[in-house]
């Protein structure tokens, strides 16, 4: 469900390092993650990094060019991956629950929107 | 107490102190006898001048007490009762256990703590030691302090098993792994002094943690084990595991296959599992562009699964050989043009029955083949007569003979690839080719060919050719500013070029680029000029101004390239006003090498810029 732009102010953004930032999908859909979730993806960390200047870094908002079931299980594996490199067990990573969760006709892509290391 | 005689190396130091005859175990006893006279000093009030010469003695007091404690046979020291110690020594001993804090205590005290007890001490014997002479002097210094390690080297144990008396009862007894040396100094204690003493003789000796903890610590990480799967790689996992329906993938014709390809490529990972997402036999054309994991049955299987192909094109494809080859040739009826990279593994004969089974073959693109010949070259002439694209990029045997043979195509070719020989064609006959074929090129590349120089632009290209697009004339060492300039120049039946490639030309300047950008900045959508380290920042910043349809640009390594070069292409000429005179297409820009970029270069965009140094590596 599209949400409501809500203003943040830049600067309170840029420093927050905690703070939210939302992605947002060609068709009109955002997803508001943790920052820490989204710099997971190599592509969003450079968008967000303030010393690259990009207009995301400053406004914390950054346009994803795809549809947004693809936004929705990047975000997905963003929140998986950053969830699981941070606990530090040898423990079997649940791989199969996720692989589960991505229907066969979106893998392609999926495969080809991939936002660099991810 | 030990009897062995061999002993370690030693320092400057210890060596010294043993000259001068100051052991570990001197010391501790001084010491001890330090601490008694202060238990006999206790009742008297304030210092006497008696204790404080007693004290400046104090080897002799040290001798004196050392054999009583071991209760060896030297008797004789015996006999020097020094005047101040005429106690018993029982009563004595039992003052020092009063006294002292217990030997366990004080083997724990750490140096700190043991100067400031001595401190204390000072302080309590009173003024007398200002006024002291230098030997009194000696005798406070802290090497009468008890170091661990000298109680260590004092206390150091008969073997076990031997008889010894005890210091403070003077039974005898067996000396254990628990036998506890005497806290004054020598000698040792039997099993029940040294639990009268108030230590337990079972308690475990304390381990030197200190040293161990730095090893423990310091865990230096080689390499750091990637347990998490990439989006990708799981994606892979489930195209694999889905590749046998493949209509649960969804509509792949509405997606652009050849972006598929391409990602499945970046990494390596197209197999012979998962490359079949591309096969259909209604394809007219197909690209893999990472054939490396394709052994030599798949590639046959790429053949027959996919038999109207009429565009191939494979990149890596290490793999093809003969065999596979030879099914090409039969089963890719259709097949009009043909783009490899690497058949290494390909022969002649496999290339002339290629060629006899595909008279239609209008487009043959090959790079790196040691084993294409001059034979295989007449094969193609004689039995391709439509060919108009042809490579033979970083061909190893190519030289003045297949020039001979190329000339003679008769449909007249369009692209024309020779870059990067073995050995240089001749000028000579590079010219001839040209002028036999000239007529309809649109693309050339004689890249790598170090043999050519203006004459080739001058007589070869000037007079024959002229409808050119595009135009690589990389690494041709021979050519010069003249000749270069003189040819733009002239060369007015041409119409600009949409992409010219004079890189690695490091003897050229701006006077090369100002005759390029004349004769094409119009129409120029690529333009690379890496490696003209001399071009002036003049000539640079003409192509804001004179090449309005730019799309790529690579200056690398040209040295005058700097921020406001690069602000002046994005964003044009300040005193001209925002508007006219840039590159308002610019897509791609490459910098590699300029180091006088900073991270401060103007950013646009649309615009990619590559290659700024000052950029992080991430």
């Amino acid at each position: 469900m599209p949400m409501a732009t809500s203003e943040y102010t830049t600067a309170a953004l840029a420093t927050n390092k905690e703070g939210w930032v939302r992605l947002q999908s060609t068709d009109g859909f955002s997803y508001l993650v943790k920052r820490k979730v989204a710099q997971a993806s190599g592509t969003i960390r450079n968008m967000l990094d303030p010393e690259g200047g990009y207009a995301e870094a400053l406004n914390g908002v950054c346009e994803i060019q795809e549809r947004g079931i693809i936004v929705e299980k990047l975000v997905e594996y963003m929140s998986f991956k950053t969830y699981y490199e941070s606990i530090n067990t040898k423990d079997e990573i649940p791989l199969n629950e996720f692989l589960e969760r991505i229907p066969p006709e979106i893998i392609l892509e999926l495969y080809v929107s991939r936002l660099d290391v991810l | 107490m030990s009897r062995n005689n061999v002993r370690g190396p030693t320092s400057a130091l210890t060596e010294f102190l043993r000259a001068s005859g100051i052991t570990p175990s001197t010391i501790a006893s001084r010491a001890a006898t330090r601490n008694q006279q202060r238990a006999e000093e206790q009742p008297v009030a304030g210092p006497s001048r008696a204790a404080n010469v007693e004290e400046a003695e104090p080897e002799t007091t040290e001798r004196r007490r050392r054999p009583r404690r071991r209760a060896s046979g030297y008797a004789s020291d015996e006999l020097d009762e020094p005047e101040g110690e005429a106690v018993d020594e029982d009563a004595m001993d039992v003052d020092e256990e009063e006294e002292k804090p217990t030997p366990a205590k004080k083997r724990k005290l750490t140096k700190a703590a043991e100067a400031k007890l001595k401190a204390k001490e000072k302080k309590k014997r009173g003024k007398k030691d200002d006024d002291e002479d230098y030997e009194d002097d000696e005798e406070e210094d802290a090497y009468t302090a008890l170091s661990r390690n000298m109680m260590k080297n004092a206390a150091s144990k008969p073997p076990i098993g031997s008889f010894e008396k005890c210091a403070v009862c003077g039974k005898q007894f067996t000396v254990t792994k628990y036998t506890m040396a005497s806290g004054s100094g020598g000698g040792f204690l039997c099993h029940n002094c040294a639990k009268a003493g108030g230590n337990d003789p079972f308690k475990k000796p304390a381990v030197p943690k200190k040293r161990k903890a730095p090893a423990d610590k310091r865990t230096v990480t080689n390499f750091e084990e990637k347990r998490f799967p990439t989006l990708v790689s799981l994606c892979i996992q489930l195209i694999t595991k889905h590749i046998n329906d493949i209509d649960a993938l969804g509509d792949i014709g509405s997606m652009n296959v050849e972006a598929i390809s391409k990602a499945l490529s970046k990494n390596r990972s197209l197999t012979q599992e998962n490359v079949h997402l591309f096969y259909n036999p209604a394809n007219a054309s197909l690209a893999l562009f990472d054939a490396t994991n394709l052994p030599s049955p798949a590639l046959e299987t790429l053949a027959y699964h996919n038999a109207n192909l009429v565009s191939l094109r494979l990149d890596f494809c290490g793999h093809l050989d003969d065999t596979a080859f030879k099914v090409f040739s039969t089963s890719l009826p259709a097949l009009k043009r043909i783009e490899l990279l690497g058949p290494f593994l390909v022969r002649s004969p496999a290339w002339q029955e290629f060629f006899k089974s595909h008279p239609i073959l209008e487009g043959f693109l090959i790079t790196q083949s040691p084993r294409f010949d001059d034979e295989c070259i007449k094969a193609l002439v004689k039995n391709c007569p439509d060919i108009t694209d042809l490579r033979l990029k970083e061909v190893g045997k190519l030289d003045d003979s297949f020039l001979d043979q190329i000339k003679l195509f008769k449909r007249g070719l369009s692209y024309l690839d020779l870059s990067d020989p073995s050995h240089s064609c001749s000028e000579k006959a590079m010219i001839a080719l040209i002028r036999a074929v000239g007529k309809t090129l649109t693309h050339l590349n004689v890249s790598n060919h170090t043999d050519l120089g203006d004459q080739f632009l001058a007589k070869g290209l000037l007079p024959h050719v002229k409808t050119l697009e595009s135009l690589v004339l990389s690494h041709l060492p021979e050519l010069t500013d003249s000749g270069v300039s003189e040819f733009f120049e002239n060369w007015t039946r041409n119409n600009p070029l949409t992409s010219m490639d004079i890189s690695r030309n490091e003897t050229l300047t701006g006077i090369s680029l100002n005759s390029i950008l004349n004769h094409s900045g119009d129409g120029l959508l690529e333009l690379n000029i890496n490696g003209l380290k001399d071009v002036e920042e003049e000539a640079l910043r003409k192509i804001g101004p004179t090449c309005p349809a730019l799309r790529k640009l690579n200056v690398g390594f040209c040295r005058c390239v700097d921020d406001f070069v690069i602000k002046a292409w994005l964003e044009g000429e300040v005193d001209k006003g925002v508007g006219s005179g840039f590159c308002s297409r610019l897509e791609e820009l490459k910098v590699w090498g300029c180091n006088k970029v900073t991270l401060s270069c103007p950013k646009k965009k649309g615009v990619s810029i590559f290659g700024v140094e000052f950029h992080r590596a991430r």
